[in-house]
C-alpha cells in the first residue's frame, strides 16, 4: 500500500532477524543490472586432468572433428565466390563424394504433382525389394511416392569405397525433384493429385 | 531472430539446444543444422511443413534428414492418413561430445583393431559387418610396415567379440513379412528388431586381406589421377551381409563407465582390494542386471570368491571381513541382502550414483566458493535442514561470513528455502526458514550449467580459430606448397624459402592458438565427464 510511504521508517511484515539482518542494519544495494559478462572469480579454476588417456582423446576428437568435414554426409553451403583464384586452392580440394542411402534406384517415371514426403534410409532394403515387384506401373499415391529415393539398387552398399565416404550409386536425383513443388503445398500429405492415374484413390481430393 | 520460442513443446532446455546447435553445424554442417534445431525446437513434423518452415528446399531437406536418420539422430514413424512425421532425439545428438571416450574406451578393451571398429560405427552411424571389416582393415594395413596387410579374420573376430559382449548392436531392420498383405504398402516402413537377435552375428565368411592406399590415389595433395568413376562398376561382388547394419550401442558404454566411476570411488575411499571386490561384483552382473535397476542382483560371498580375478589372492575370510566392511561403510554402495552362500551382497547403483553425483556438487562448491562455504554444505546435506541460526553454531563460522555465503549459494540454486509457517496465517515473523539441499535439483541445475560451459567453451574455440583464419589458411598453403615440392623433389634451400614465408612471430600466434585451442577441446572432454555423472543421477 502507498499509504505508509515516507511516514517514519520502512516496518517488515517479518522478523528481519530470521534473515540473518540485525535491526538497523544497512540492507546491500538493489542490483539493478544483469551481472558482467566475464566476472572476476575469487577462486582459479582446478587445473585439466593430464594424462595418457586425456591425451589420447584430445587427439582423436580434433582428428573426428577434421574427418568429420571430409566425409560426405557434411553438407556443405554453397561457398561465395572468391575474389582471387588461389594457386593453392587446387592442391587443398577434397575430392568428397556425393552420399547416397541405399536403396533400388527410382524405376517409375517421375510423378507430375505428387508431394514427395520421404526419403528413405538404408535401413528398409527388404521393402524396397517387395514395392519394387510392385512397382512397374505409375502409382499416383502418396506412398510411392515416399519409396521414390529408396528405389535404388543397393548391391554396392558400402563394401565399395577406398575412402572413409559412405557408398556410392548412380542416383537420379532428378526423380526426387517435383518440378511442380509450389503446387504441392496446396495439398496436405495424404491426398491425391486427381489428374493422376485414379485407380488408387483413398481419399479425397480437396 | 527467434531465439527463444514462445511454445516449446519438446522439453530441451535453451541451453541444450543450443549446445546440439554448435554440435549438428560442427559434424555435419549448417544445412543438417537447420533442419536438426528445427525438429528439436518444434517436436515431430512431417517432411513439408519441415522445409516450409524452414524455408528450405524439399531436396534439401531430405538430405539433412538422410545424414541425421544414417546417425540415428532422428527417428521417423507413420502416423494415421499414411502421414509420416520426423522426430529428433536431442539427447543422442549431444552423445556426440562423448564419441573420443567411445573410441579410447574400446581401444583399452579390445587394443586398435576394437578401436577403429567403433570409430567407424560412429563416423558413419551403421553400417554393415562386412563395410566395418573392410574398412578396418584397410585402415590398419595403412600402418603396417610394408608387405604386410592386416587379415579380416582377425578383424572379424574383434567384431564378434564387440557383438557378443554388447558395445556393438544391430540396428531394427524392415520386418519380413510374407507378401501376402494386398493393401498399399505404408509410406514408411516400421522398423524392429528382436531382443534375441541384436547381438546376433550373422554367419560370414569374410575372407581378404587390408589393402593399401596407393600414394597416386591420395586425396589430400592433390586431385585424383584420373577423376574416379562412380564406383558401381568396380566391386560388383554381392554382399553377403546386405542389410544388417550395425551400430555402437551408447548405453553399455555407459554401463562400463558407470562401473568404472564406482570402481574408482571405491578405490579412492577405501583400498585398490575393495575396488576389486567391487569390480569383480560389476562384472558378474553385467548382463543380468540392467542399466537402469537400483542395485545388482544378490550375489553369494562364495560365487564372488569364484570369481575374483586369477592373479588375485585373497583368502575366504579376507574377502568376508572386505565385504563386511565394504557393507558397513556409510556411503552404502554395498549391501548385504541375506546370510545364505556365505552371505548375500548386492551394489547399490542407485546409492552409488546419488553420491557420486552428490560428491561432483560439493566439488564445485568447494573450488567456485570456497572450502568454508563447502563446509556449510556439506552441513546442511547432512543435518537436511536448518536454520541461520544453526548454521552459524554448528560450522562455526561467524553470522555475517555464513550469511554471506548462505545467500550465496542459495542464489545460484545450490540450496533452497523451505519456509515452515508456524500459524496458519504464514505471517513471516512467525515461519521457519530453513536452508536445504535438493540433491535432485541442485544436479538439475549443474547439468544445465555443463551444457552452457560446453556451448561457451565450443564458441570461444570457434571463435579463436576464426580470429586467426588468415594465418591458419597461410600456414596451410604453405604446407600444401611443401608438401608438393617435396613430391616433385626440390632442393632443400627452396623448402626452406617457401618455410620462411611464415614469419617468427607468426609461428608464435600459431603456437598460442594451438595451445588454446588443445585446452579448450581438453575442456569440452572433461565437463562432459560431468555432464555423464549428472545424468547417470535422476
Amino acid at each position: 500500500m502507498a499509504g505508509n510511504k515516507g511516514r517514519g521508517r520502512a516496518a517488515y511484515t517479518f522478523n528481519i532477524e530470521a534473515v540473518g539482518f540485525s535491526k538497523g542494519e544497512k540492507l546491500p544495494d538493489v542490483v539493478l543490472k544483469p551481472p558482467p559478462l566475464f566476472p572476476d572469480t575469487d577462486y582459479k579454476p582446478v587445473p585439466l586432468k593430464t594424462g595418457e588417456g586425456e591425451e589420447y582423446m584430445l587427439a582423436l576428437k580434433q582428428e573426428l572433428r577434421e574427418t568429420m568435414k571430409r566425409m560426405p554426409y557434411f553438407i556443405e553451403t554453397p561457398e561465395e565466390r572468391q575474389d582471387i583464384e588461389r594457386y593453392s586452392k587446387r592442391y587443398m580440394k577434397v575430392y568428397k563424394e556425393e552420399w547416397i542411402p541405399a536403396g533400388p534406384k527410382p524405376k517409375k517415371a517421375k510423378d507430375a504433382g505428387k508431394g514427395t514426403s520421404l526419403t528413405n534410409t538404408a535401413d528398409v532394403l527388404k521393402k524396397i525389394e517387395e514395392l519394387e515387384k510392385r512397382d512397374d506401373g505409375e502409382k499416383s499415391d502418396e506412398e510411392n511416392e515416399d519409396k521414390e529415393g529408396s528405389k535404388e539398387k543397393s548391391k554396392e552398399g558400402d563394401d565399395d569405397d577406398d575412402d572413409d565416404a559412405a557408398e556410392q550409386e548412380e542416383y537420379d536425383e532428378e526423380e526426387q525433384e517435383e518440378e511442380n513443388d509450389y503446387i504441392n503445398s496446396y495439398f496436405e500429405d495424404g491426398d491425391d493429385f486427381g489428374a493422376d492415374s485414379d485407380d488408387n484413390m483413398d481419399e479425397a481430393t480437396y | 531472430m527467434d531465439e527463444i520460442a514462445l511454445r516449446l513443446p519438446s522439453t530441451m532446455t535453451q541451453a541444450e539446444i543450443k549446445l546440439c546447435s554448435l554440435l549438428l553445424q560442427e559434424h555435419f554442417g549448417e544445412i543438417v543444422e537447420k533442419i536438426g534445431v528445427h525438429l528439436i525446437r518444434t517436436g515431430s513434423q512431417p517432411l513439408r511443413v519441415i522445409a516450409h518452415d524452414t524455408g528450405t528446399s524439399l531436396d534439401q531437406v531430405k538430405k539433412a534428414l538422410c545424414v541425421l536418420i544414417q546417425h540415428n539422430l532422428v527417428s521417423y514413424q507413420v502416423h494415421k492418413r499414411g502421414v509420416v512425421e520426423y522426430e529428433a532425439q536431442c539427447s543422442r545428438v549431444l552423445r556426440m561430445l562423448r564419441y573420443p571416450r567411445y573410441i579410447y574406451t574400446t581401444k583399452t578393451l579390445y587394443s586398435d583393431t576394437g578401436e577403429l571398429i567403433v570409430e567407424e560405427l560412429l563416423l558413419n552411424g551403421k553400417l554393415t559387418m562386412s563395410a566395418v571389416v573392410k574398412k578396418v582393415a584397410d585402415r590398419l594395413t595403412e600402418t603396417m610396415e610394408d608387405g604386410k596387410t592386416m587379415d579380416y579374420a582377425e578383424v572379424s573376430n574383434t567384431f564378434v567379440r564387440l557383438a557378443d559382449t554388447h558395445f556393438v548392436q544391430r540396428c531394427p531392420s524392415v520386418p519380413t513379412t510374407e507378401n501376402s498383405d494386398p493393401g498399399p504398402p505404408p509410406p514408411a516402413p516400421t522398423l524392429v528388431i528382436n531382443e534375441k537377435d541384436m547381438y546376433l552375428v550373422p554367419k560370414l565368411s569374410l575372407i581378404g586381406k587390408g589393402k593399401r592406399r596407393r600414394s597416386s590415389d591420395e586425396d589430400a595433395a592433390g586431385e585424383p589421377k584420373a577423376k574416379r568413376p562412380k564406383h558401381t562398376t568396380d566391386n560388383k561382388e554381392p554382399i553377403p551381409d546386405d542389410g544388417i547394419y550395425w551400430q555402437a550401442n551408447l548405453d553399455r558404454f555407459h554401463q562400463h563407465f558407470r562401473d568404472q566411476a564406482i570402481v574408482s570411488a571405491v578405490a579412492n575411499r577405501m583400498d585398490q582390494t575393495s575396488s576389486e571386490i567391487v569390480r569383480t561384483m560389476l562384472r558378474m552382473s553385467e548382463i543380468t542386471t540392467s542399466s537402469s535397476a537400483p542395485f545388482t542382483q544378490p550375489l553369494s560371498s562364495n560365487e564372488i570368491f569364484r570369481s575374483l580375478p586369477v592373479g588375485y589372492n585373497i583368502s575366504k575370510q579376507v574377502l568376508d571381513q572386505y565385504l563386511t566392511l565394504l557393507a558397513d561403510d556409510p556411503l552404502e554402495f554395498v549391501g548385504k541382502s541375506g546370510d545364505s552362500g556365505g552371505g548375500m551382497y548386492v551394489i547399490n547403483l542407485h546409492k552409488a550414483l546419488a553420491s557420486l553425483a552428490t560428491a561432483t556438487l560439493e566439488s564445485v562448491v568447494q573450488e567456485r566458493f570456497g572450502s568454508r562455504c563447502a563446509r556449510i554444505f556439506r552441513l546442511v546435506l547432512q543435518k537436511k535442514h536448518l536454520e541461520q541460526k544453526q548454521v552459524e553454531d554448528f560450522a562455526m563460522i561467524p553470522a555475517k561470513e555464513a550469511k554471506d555465503m548462505l545467500y550465496k549459494m542459495l542464489s545460484e540454486n545450490f540450496m533452497s528455502l523451505q519456509e515452515i509457517p508456524k500459524t496458519p496465517d504464514h505471517a513471516p515473523s512467525r515461519t521457519f526458514y530453513l536452508y536445504t539441499v535438493n540433491i535432485l535439483s541442485a544436479a538439475r541445475m549443474l547439468l544445465h550449467r555443463c551444457y552452457k560451459s560446453i556451448a561457451n567453451l565450443i564458441e570461444r574455440r570457434q571463435f579463436e580459430t576464426k580470429e586467426n583464419k588468415r594465418l591458419l589458411e597461410k600456414s596451410q598453403r604453405v604446407e600444401a606448397i611443401i608438401a608438393s615440392m617435396q613430391a616433385t623433389g626440390a632442393e632443400e634451400a627452396q623448402l626452406q624459402e617457401i618455410e620462411e614465408m611464415i614469419t617468427a612471430p607468426e609461428r608464435q600466434q600459431l603456437e598460442t592458438l594451438k595451445r588454446n585451442v588443445n585446452k579448450l577441446d581438453a575442456s569440452e572432454i572433461q565437463v562432459d565427464e560431468t555432464i555423464f555423472l549428472l545424468e547417470s543421477y535422476h
